[in-house]
């Protein structure tokens, strides 16, 4: 397992760089690493609100929600959520709320 | 400009789409687009296609093993360059396909191809059995049940025959897929490789809640039986997890797909089903679904030896029995599957009996049947 150390303090992770511990490691922190590599210059409050409704979902109903429902309940289009996270929701915004890396054929 | 991992979204170009392949046709295929009048096979893999204009477009058709190195394709390029005026082009069961206009240098391609014969057969046109399509296996998957590039190597070698002949009632499609997820054309093959899972999935209860969102895998699976539970982890913690009714489980592996902590690949337990009958032309007959007919064949690395013998077993009994312009399935259903069965010398087993939801239709519900030694050594 390879572990990624930012600002003194330590995180595990996979090859793709999502925690491996999820929501038990997520901290500030990890959102000011992943920053970084995912070309963000600065997190603004849309970016705040796409993480917060990743993670309020999340600790809901145990599922990253469906790119429709994370639409309709930050009122950003898809369009809007890649210009906030080049990456797409997915390896972007997941990546960065601590979610577990998207599964399936992708 | 290079690339800037600082500023990716800098000087970014996005959505532009495939090449339109207007850009890539040959003069001859240019001009006379939408002109053709009919075409003949001259040969196992030439082709000859005539336009109203009196143009003519010679193909050959050769063999590929479609996972190829750059320095392949750069073969292809040359042979190309040399002969074709830098066209070349791949067909849907990945083929790649020459195209001259005129018959003095198709004979003069012939010629290149046949010094490279090894790596360039020509063949693949009409009643033949032709390139098989197929999947990723262990080069690059990480849910098969078998390999892909070996069995169809292996398979391909011993029907080698079929490739460069014309002999079979009709053509026949021969497909492989190493899971169930039947990447390709496994589920309308005339005859399908399929690989398979024997055993439920391992949890790994350290990992999962980290790496899993447990309600996909639990909508995963088709049968029901995931259902959300609470385990204990190897540091005595109780996380939350999965429960697999193994009794239940058919070995879909659709929640290893889902949930990276639900591991079901096993060397004994998986291995290949054999699936016939298929097609998707609406020649003569509707499209139809492969069928199961032989459950489980073992991975025998690297020449599955014993799929090998099976496939051919059954293109044999088909060749032999099986009217001009009949394809596989339309055989079986005229002949009756109890006699397929019989001629193709497969054991009848409960595995190919349908089980799933649907599955009534799929009994016989008429006295119309013929006895064969199957029936007798059931009756005995």
């Amino acid at each position: 397992m390879a572990t990624i150390e930012h600002k003194g303090k330590t995180y595990e992770v996979d090859e793709d760089g999502f925690l491996l511990k999820g929501q038990e490691e997520w901290d500030e922190n990890w959102v000011d690493y992943v920053k970084t590599v995912e070309g963000i210059a600065e997190i603004t409050d849309e970016h705040q609100k796409v993480i917060d409704a990743l993670q309020e979902y999340y600790k809901k109903n145990g599922i990253a929600p469906m790119v429709r429902i994370l639409s309709k309940t930050t009122g950003f289009p898809l369009k809007r959520i890649y210009e906030l996270f080049p990456s797409g929701p997915g390896k972007g915004a997941c990546k960065m709320a601590g979610l577990p890396k998207p599964t399936g054929c992708v | 400009m290079g690339y800037d991992p600082k500023n990716p979204m800098e000087g970014r170009i996005t959505d532009l789409g495939p090449r339109y392949y207007g850009d890539f046709l040959p003069p001859v295929i240019k001009e006379n687009k939408g002109k053709w009048l009919y075409h003949e096979i001259l040969e196992p893999g030439v082709l000859v296609h005539v336009s109203e204009t009196g143009a003519k477009v010679f193909t050959v058709r050769c063999g590929s093993a479609r996972l190829l190195t750059v320095n392949r394709v750069r073969l292809y390029c040359d042979i190309a360059d040399q002969h074709c005026d830098g066209y070349v082009r791949f067909t849907t069961r990945n083929n790649v396909e020459f195209m001259v206009a005129s018959e003095e240098k198709l004979e003069a391609l012939k010629a290149t191809l046949l010094k490279h014969k090894n790596v360039l057969p020509i063949g693949g046109t009409g009643a033949c059995v032709t390139n098989i399509v197929h999947t990723q296996g262990w080069v690059h998957c990480h849910t098969p049940a078998t390999d892909a590039s070996g069995p169809v190597k292996a398979v391909m070698d011993d029907l080698f025959e079929y490739f460069g002949s014309m002999v079979l009632p009709a053509q026949v499609r021969i497909a492989l897929a190493c899971c169930l997820n039947m990447c390709g054309a496994v589920h309308a093959s005339d005859i399908a490789i399929l690989g398979i899972h024997r055993k439920p999935p391992m949890i790994d209860h350290d990992r999962i809640t980290g790496v899993c969102e447990i309600p996909l895998a639990v909508a995963s699976c088709p049968l029901g039986a995931i259902k959300p539970a609470k385990a204990t982890n190897s540091a005595g913690e109780e996380v939350k997890s999965v429960a697999v009714n193994n009794e239940r489980c058919m070995f879909c592996g659709n929640c290893y797909t889902m949930c990276p902590a639900m591991p079901l690949a096993d060397p004994d337990g998986d291995g290949i089903a054999i699936l016939v009958g298929g097609k998707v032309s609406n020649t003569r007959s509707a499209p139809k679904f492969s069928k199961l007919v032989v459950p489980f064949l073992p991975n025998t690395t690297p020449r599955w030896p014993e799929v090998v013998a099976c496939v051919r077993q059954i293109l044999v009994a088909y060749a032999k029995d099986a009217k001009k312009y009949e394809r596989l399935g339309e055989w079986a259903e005229r002949i009756g599957w109890e006699k397929f069965f019989e001629k193709a010398g497969i054991p009848f087993t409960d595995k190919s009996v349908d089980d799933y939801r649907l599955a009534y239709d799929t009994w016989r519900t008429t006295s119309q049947f013929k006895y064969t030694s199957h029936t007798a050594a059931y009756t005995e």
